[in-house]
């Protein structure tokens, strides 16, 4: 389909949408910035932040007691089983690497020359 | 009668349009997401959070001095090669550079006591050895984008530092009190970072991207109304997805490396009040001596201008340019707007630099 975006043709259902759609989006943006930047709705996003920040803490630390005392692993169990398991993948990776391509060892295809000069340059030499 | 068969054409085309709309509408959530970032590469570090790539060579024939990009702290580096053809590092290494990039993944649990002198001197610093090292070349050019950039400064001020040849920056930011939505929302009155860090051990992807997506809060439901108007365009949804992909896919960011640059950079101001410190150490711009490209977007919504345009002033380089070109935050360094603008401009500057 090869077609202009900006013809847009007398039966377009979305022609007059489109100009309404971009300035319904100044207007949000100029407005809703506005608006975000007052020190009182910033002062309140925070208190909301850092409400639900202390009760995902709270309910993790409920959550781990119980899972503790149903003798089961908890989140903080799995996220460090799954940071042993990127630990052992990274090192897997560096030793892949490694084999591949040794500090130092000359690689399968030959590196190519670092001799390149700008276009131009020969012949204004 | 040459009117009615125009109008009978034109409802055609827009009947075919919506039949497009409603088959490729279907096809939408039925298809896998797009590959990005599938360029060649070898993973030469991987380390907590901390990526370095090389990419493969495509030429026979390279530039002396090798290339690391430099990618923000909050996004992956798989901006810098979307797709074939929308790729900067696939342009680059068509026209002769020897291509690396520090990249970034989610840093864990056990990352959270990473601090920004981590960030700088070991990742940054840490690469720039280890590409010096892997290319046999004493000198590199580093490309730093957002933070990325931020991180490259950091490191360039820390010290004169002989190995740097060329460093070239994206929308950077260096006057953080200019970045006023961020600032309203980060001020120290109410915002604790210090109980979010200490309760979390990171700042969460997901508040991050929030703050992103309020910069502009008509700008996602306004892209989905057009999205939909363009499902027959398989070129429009296409760039839709990588993008849409991409800037959704944040990272959270290591507790202590949030909570230094939140209290230095967005509270202190420090890069602009001459009281920026790395690990204890005083960074000075002036030490900034090799050529300096800063690179900013017109209609950056994210680093505004007011916030980037102080570090062309700050940087101790005799050779330095600053230019200010078409576009937004992310359109600057990649899809069609930086195809034409910003990747010609890196290379002809870059080019007869590298040599």
């Amino acid at each position: 389909m090869a077609a202009d975006h900006n013809s847009d043709g007398p039966n377009d259902p979305f022609a007059l949408m489109r100009g309404w759609v971009g300035e319904w989006e100044k207007l949000v943006n100029r407005h809703g910035a506005e608006w975000l930047a007052k020190p009182e709705v910033a002062k309140a996003m925070q208190k909301v932040t850092s409400a639900k920040i202390q009760a995902e803490a709270a309910r993790d630390e409920a959550m781990a007691k119980w899972l503790a005392a149903a003798n089961m692993p908890s989140k903080a169990d799995f996220d460090a089983l799954a940071e042993r398991f990127t630990g052992i993948e990274a090192a897997l990776a560096r030793i892949e690497a490694h084999q591949r391509y040794p500090e130092g060892a000359t690689r399968a295809k030959p590196a190519p020359r670092r001799t390149r000069k700008p276009p131009g340059a020969n012949q204004s030499a | 009668m040459n009117e009615v068969a125009d109008s009978i054409g034109a409802a055609r085309v827009e009947f075919e349009r919506m039949l497009q709309r409603n088959i490729k509408g279907l096809g939408y959530f039925a298809s896998p997401a797009p590959v990005l970032g599938a360029s060649p590469k070898d993973t030469l570090i991987a380390q907590g959070p901390w990526r370095l790539y090389h990419y493969h060579p495509r030429v026979d024939e390279v530039y002396r001095v090798p290339v690391i990009l430099v990618m923000a702290t909050t996004n992956r580096g798989y901006v810098f090669d979307m797709v074939p053809g929308q790729s900067l590092v696939e342009f680059l290494l068509d026209r002769g550079y020897d291509v690396y990039m520090v990249d970034w993944e989610a840093p864990r649990r056990e990352d959270r006591h990473l601090s920004l002198s981590n960030y700088v001197v070991d990742f940054v610093g840490g690469s720039i050895e280890r590409v010096m090292r892997e290319s046999g070349e004493p000198e590199v050019s580093l490309l730093g984008y957002c933070m990325g950039g931020v991180l490259s400064i950091l490191w360039a001020g820390l010290q004169p530092q002989p190995s740097l040849k060329n460093l070239a920056v994206f929308t950077t930011p260096v006057d953080f009190k200019a970045m006023e939505l961020f600032q309203a929302w980060s001020d120290e009155r109410w915002f604790d970072v210090d109980t979010l860090v200490d309760t979390l051990g990171q700042a969460p992807a997901d508040m991050l991207f929030t703050a992103f997506d309020m910069l502009r809060p008509g700008a996602r439901a306004a892209g989905n109304v057009r999205l939909l108007d363009n499902l027959w365009d398989d070129q429009f949804v296409k760039a839709h997805r990588m993008f849409d992909r991409w800037s959704s896919d944040m990272l959270p960011l290591a507790g202590e490396y949030f909570r230094e640059t939140t209290k230095k950079l967005v509270w202190d101001n420090a890069l602009v009040n001459g009281r920026m410190t790395v690990g204890n150490r005083p960074v000075d711009l002036a030490n900034v001596t090799c050529p300096f490209l800063h690179a900013t977007a017109e209609h950056d919504h994210i680093v505004t201008t007011d916030a980037s345009a102080p570090l062309i002033g700050m940087v101790g380089s005799d050779d330095k340019e600053e230019v200010v070109l078409k576009g937004g935050h992310v359109s600057l360094i990649a899809g069609p707007n930086a195809v034409r603008r910003l990747w010609p401009k890196i290379d002809q500057w870059l080019g007869e630099k590298s040599v």
